[in-house]
């Protein structure tokens, strides 16, 4: 009877999670002069969210010009995406914070958000 | 038949074993991860009034991170100020908000409560400890002066977020 209740109960128990690795990423040098890269990898185990909008900020959380792939990261559920960050060296020594915003759907009530830091 | 057995149990140590070793690897990051462990439900105690609280008829949204290195991440957790989803309203809301630590996989992160740091809507806990804490936001709108809000669905979001230090 209670493996039954515990049963019943379990599809109303759906965690869903966001995470965004590494930590500290650390930027080298790309293919390009003057541009270095980082990667850095989002899972997306949210059944209600389907894009991550990836930003680039100062220490005072000012945006800072990068360009990868893509600005908005679509993601299947479960799906892990590896991403380029591509930012220009003049601007590099001002890269404090990667981060990762989950974008909302409808009937989604926690948005999520991931910040790596370029120490 | 029995000397057929002995032989064969005294010749089994040397029969050699075809077997493969499998590896299985893995890499484990310092990494957070934010895990919505309930959504949260406004319930309709009086029609001028929309609240998560349990005694007010919702359920309170209850987010979870594990942080698998100690003092690396700071959460920040803020509660509703505006309506994602909502009908036309044509006068204000008063929103009000609380975020509390509401349970610790490890009993050094109950001073996480005392330490947490309130503005404005946002509330910042440091993650000293590595494992997995459950926040909990309570969030509460009021319509007008004791008006009525329209009927409708109504929608709020609650911000998590998982900084490095």
């Amino acid at each position: 009877m209670r493996a039954l209740l515990l049963l019943a109960l379990l599809p109303f128990c759906n965690a869903v999670a966001h995470e965004m690795t590494p930590t500290y990423p650390t930027f080298s040098k790309s293919f390009m002069d003057g541009i270095s890269v980082t990667t850095l990898s989002i899972f997306n185990k949210r059944k209600d969210v389907s894009y991550y909008e990836i930003g680039v900020f100062t220490d005072e959380w000012e945006p800072i010009p990068f360009v990868s792939e893509y600005t908005i990261i679509p993601m299947e559920y479960l799906d892990t995406v590896s991403f380029d960050v591509y930012v220009s060296n003049l601007s590099l020594s001002s890269v404090e914070f990667i981060c990762s915003v989950s974008q909302m759907q409808a009937g989604a009530t926690v948005s999520s958000k991931i910040c790596s830091r370029v120490k | 038949m029995k000397k057929l057995l002995i032989v064969s149990l005294m010749l089994a140590p040397h029969i050699p074993a075809f077997a493969e070793e499998t590896p299985i690897s893995g890499l484990v990051q310092t990494r957070c991860l934010i895990t919505t462990d309930t959504n949260g439900v406004y319930g309709n105690p009086l029609p001028s009034k929309l609240s998560t609280a349990s005694a007010d008829g919702g359920v309170v949204p209850i987010v979870r991170y594990d942080v698998t290195l100690a003092d690396s991440y700071l959460a920040k957790i803020t509660t509703p100020t505006t309506f994602s989803t909502s009908p036309t309203l044509s006068d204000s809301v008063t929103w009000t908000g609380t975020t509390a630590v509401s349970k610790t996989s490890d009993a050094g992160m109950s001073g996480y409560e005392a330490a947490k740091v309130t503005y404005g809507s946002t509330t910042q806990f440091d993650l000293t400890i590595a494992g997995s804490t459950w926040f909990s936001s309570e969030s509460t709108a009021v319509y007008g002066v004791s008006k009525s809000f329209v009927g409708g669905n109504y929608t709020a979001i609650v911000l998590a977020e998982c900084i490095a230090k």
